[in-house]
């Protein structure tokens, strides 16, 4: 069973699931959150968002943000896949839902999601992980701010070295 | 008539090394010598869990030359050697008879157009 | 040049330690080598035939001093006691230890070194022009820019994991010392008709197995956006270069299949939404870097040194290496000195921790303390007084560094090749060897004139074979080392690609042929033509007789 971290504030939590993963041909639950694929997504969403449940979306490499981009204020989750840690076009996918389309919902790292990207994904505006059960919070915790500062931008907003130099920090 | 033994590269100092009875030497003439790659290759499988000792275990086919194990492939002399353009570098440096039988067919040399019919890739 | 301050320490500093934590980790099993492989290599850290090869990044390739006398003490004390420079302007030690590489790290970083992103699918060390801030013709220093590409995409988190490498060169000046058509993205500064500084962007070039030249997708970006157009580039390509075959993942595969037009599209697109006030360089940070590659306190000097002059009249050997190794500098009285490291019979790109200290002397003695290192595997002292001239040859004649050879036919740029790599198919450096030894007639040399051979010990083409004059890709046939010959590339701003000659030779018909194919030029020839341009003019048909002609 895979484990829940959950970035509060500067603070990286165990969280208890509040989504259940729902197959594309499985009927969805009265109430509560499910994540579904962006294509049950596209022929479903609004009778599951009508329907009062909170929806998130799981978006694999070849889908498109974009496809999403107008459903976004409805939905309380998107999960973009590392299908191997190695393949990082989520980085891409999490970076366009916050700073393009200013996503506040939860943006999920699922897949081969492991400690050593996990700074990287939380600089791209991951701020949940599905992790292997045999995660280990603190190391995880440790491996926050295991740089002082960074050079460039990202969907965090965390002040680049250049501001910090200017004293904008 | 090949025979095979296992090779791999050492994971601390990553240092060619050779399969020797569940261990590991750093010469080939050293190495457990396999009567043929179907053995060798079942032994490979055991080799790769020692995962913190040495990485990508796998076969070498060799010919025996004067009794020393001459692999067949030039990529796996090379290996068993040291580059051939810098002799006092890397294994073949400690000179020797095994070495010699394998140098004999590594030359820092060019080698000549003459067809080797037992040259093989790995 | 630019030195660190306490951020830029910082982040090498802590780069080091999770890399620390990471080999801890692989040598306790914790990690998979599956899963520390990426990690590994995005610290430049191979393994390779013999050992674990690690290799240091030379930004835009320029070191001081103190920076390659500590590549020096790397040497002694955790390899060979020799460095090898390469043709994206790092340097590669080839002996090193997994778990004294951290050590060494740390080593580095007390010297403002690291091996970040040297390898891996990240974006690699960008490159700049040698002759950057020495070269009368250059626009503008191309190296500031390169600093500002250096940190914008150091440790850079969308960017992180690409489908393939990403290598960025920028030149600044009418002759391209930067290959820079063979880059994932070349930068070429220029000023717009309006005299607005800005660069000319060409994206998609690239070598290895299918050789594309870069083309231009826009011919003028205005430079303060510089940072949101490579967003922009690197967005399109992690998003759409493909990840199911490494052999098509670089943006050149993408670009070819997309189209230049519509691929400057995408782009151009993805540019007009990014948030480019808060991505580009604020004016401040850019005006900070360009200070720190501030004017030298050059003295006012004649243009002819009646020192150098009648030096060279005594010494022959000094008028050949002023004649073959010295460049024009932008300062009167000055020099850039080139310093080759193919002595004929030597190891293209080796050297020495010993002749590195001799370098750093002479850098710091008559040179500014500055050194830089060229795609050609070559270093060069780029701001030498004439008047000093004769004492830095003499410096480098002491160590072996005086070969006056640079451009010419033993001017060779040649990869490990099956003596080191793991990737090779056949050996390169004995047959660079063979060539250079062949050519080490000084007279004939100089009369052959430019020359530029390029060897690769596999398709990889890190030695760049597909832009040679003469290109030479070694090949495995049936277990043998054979070698197919190339003519016609040029890496330089008459960029092209080389033409196969006829099928691969054997490894001792190499020289001969090379032989062959100088002499149809020297017999073609017109005044005035390097080798490359009577190529061009003839064709290849009487080149391929020539070599070919003979065998039956």
């Amino acid at each position: 069973m895979p484990k829940l971290f959950k970035l509060q504030g500067e603070a990286l939590v165990l969280v208890e699931d509040a989504f259940m993963a729902l197959a594309d041909d499985a009927a969805a639950p009265n109430a509560g959150g499910i994540i579904v694929s962006l294509s049950r997504f596209q022929a479903d969403g609004e009778a599951l968002l009508a329907a009062g449940l909170k929806v998130g979306v799981r978006l694999e490499v070849t889908d498109r943000v974009e496809d999403l981009a107008y459903d976004l204020a409805c939905l309380a989750l998107v999960a973009p896949v590392f299908p191997k840690f190695r393949d990082g076009r989520a980085y891409s996918a999490a970076s366009l839902l916050r700073e393009r389309y200013g996503f506040t919902g939860e943006v999920r790292a699922v897949g081969d999601v492991l400690i050593d990207q996990m700074d990287l994904m939380r600089r791209c505006g991951f701020d949940a992980f599905e992790v292997a059960d045999t995660a280990d919070l603190d190391a995880w915790t440790g491996a926050l701010r295991r740089f002082r500062h960074v050079y460039q931008g990202a969907a965090d907003r965390r002040a680049p070295a250049f501001a910090e130099r200017a004293g904008e920090a | 008539m090949t025979n095979a033994v296992i090779t791999a590269n050492d994971l601390r100092d990553g240092d060619v090394v050779f399969w020797s009875k569940g261990g590991w030497v750093d010469q080939v003439a050293e190495a457990e010598l396999f009567p043929d790659a179907a053995s060798a290759d079942a032994v490979v499988e055991a080799a790769k869990t020692q995962v913190t000792r040495i990485n990508d275990p796998y076969r070498v086919d060799v010919i025996l030359e004067d009794g020393f194990p001459v692999p067949v492939s030039y990529r796996e002399r090379v290996r068993a050697l040291g580059p051939t353009i810098h002799p006092d570098r890397g294994k073949q440096a400690q000179g020797g008879p095994a070495i010699a039988a394998i140098t004999a067919h590594a030359g820092a040399g060019l080698r000549s157009s003459g067809r080797l019919g037992l040259i093989r890739r790995k | 040049m630019y030195r660190y301050d306490a951020i830029d320490q910082a982040i090498i500093d802590d780069r080091a330690r999770e890399f620390r934590d990471q080999v801890a980790r692989r040598l306790s099993g914790e990690l998979t080598e599956d899963q520390f492989k990426p990690l590994r290599l995005m610290n430049g850290l191979y393994l390779q035939l013999h050992a674990y090869m690690l290799r240091v990044a030379i930004p835009y390739g320029t070191l001081s001093a103190d920076q390659l006398r500590k590549l020096a003490f790397i040497a002694r004390r955790y390899d060979k006691g020799y460095g090898h420079f390469t043709t994206r302007t790092n340097v590669q030690f080839h002996w090193t230890k997994l778990h004294e590489a951290p050590d060494i790290l740390d080593a580095l970083a007390e010297a403002q070194l690291h091996a970040i992103q040297t390898s891996g699918n990240c974006i690699r060390n960008t490159t700049a022009d040698p002759y950057a801030g020495a070269t009368a013709e250059e626009i503008d220093d191309p190296r500031i820019w390169s600093e500002v590409i250096r940190q914008w995409s150091t440790l850079h988190p969308e960017f992180t994991y690409l489908p393939r490498k990403f290598k960025i060169a920028v030149t600044a000046s009418a002759k391209d010392r930067t290959a820079a058509r063979m880059h994932d993205i070349g930068l070429k500064l220029r000023r717009s008709r309006e005299g607005e500084l800005g660069f000319e962007v060409m994206v998609g070039g690239g070598l290895g197995r299918t050789p594309y030249l870069a083309q231009t997708i826009r011919e003028h970006l205005p430079a303060r956006h510089l940072l949101s157009y490579l967003t922009a580039v690197l967005r399109v390509y992690n998003r759409l270069g493909r990840r199911d075959n490494i052999y098509k993942a670089r943006i050149k595969i993408l670009v070819a299949s997309l189209g230049a037009e519509a691929f400057a599209e995408q782009v151009e697109a993805e540019w007009a939404l990014l948030d480019k006030a808060a991505l580009d360089l604020p004016a401040l940070e850019l005006a900070r870097i360009r200070t720190a590659f501030g004017v030298l306190d050059f003295e006012n000097l004649p243009a002819q040194s009646k020192k150098l002059e009648a030096a060279k009249a005594a010494d022959f050997g000094l008028g050949r290496f002023v004649r073959n190794n010295l460049a024009a500098h932008k300062r009167p009285g000055y020099s850039i000195v080139n310093i080759s490291l193919k002595t004929p019979g030597e190891v293209p790109g080796d050297c020495s921790a010993d002749q590195m200290e001799a370098i750093a002397d002479l850098a710091e003695t008559y040179g500014f303390g500055e050194i830089r290192v060229t795609h050609a595997q070559n270093l060069v002292l780029p701001h030498v007084k004439l008047d000093d001239v004769p004492a830095v040859y003499a410096g480098l004649k002491a160590v072996g560094l005086a070969a006056p050879n640079i451009d010419l036919a033993s001017d060779i740029i040649a990869c490990p090749g099956l003596d080191y790599c793991a990737l090779a198919n056949a050996r390169a450096i004995p047959i660079a060897q063979a060539i250079a030894t062949r050519f080490s007639d000084q007279a004939f040399l100089e009369k052959v004139g430019e020359l530029k051979i390029k060897i690769s010990g596999c398709i990889n083409a890190c030695g760049h074979h597909h832009i040679g004059h003469i290109g030479i890709l070694g090949v495995d046939k049936k277990g043998e080392e054979f070698y197919q010959l190339t003519l016609g590339g040029s890496g330089a701003e008459d960029a092209s690609l080389g033409e196969v000659l006829g099928p691969a030779l054997a490894a001792d018909r190499v020289v001969p042929a090379i032989d062959a194919l100088v002499d149809a030029y020297l017999t073609e020839r017109k005044p005035g033509e390097r080798f490359l341009d009577t190529y061009r003019r003839t064709g290849v048909s009487v080149f391929k007789d020539a070599v070919y002609a003979e065998a039956v």
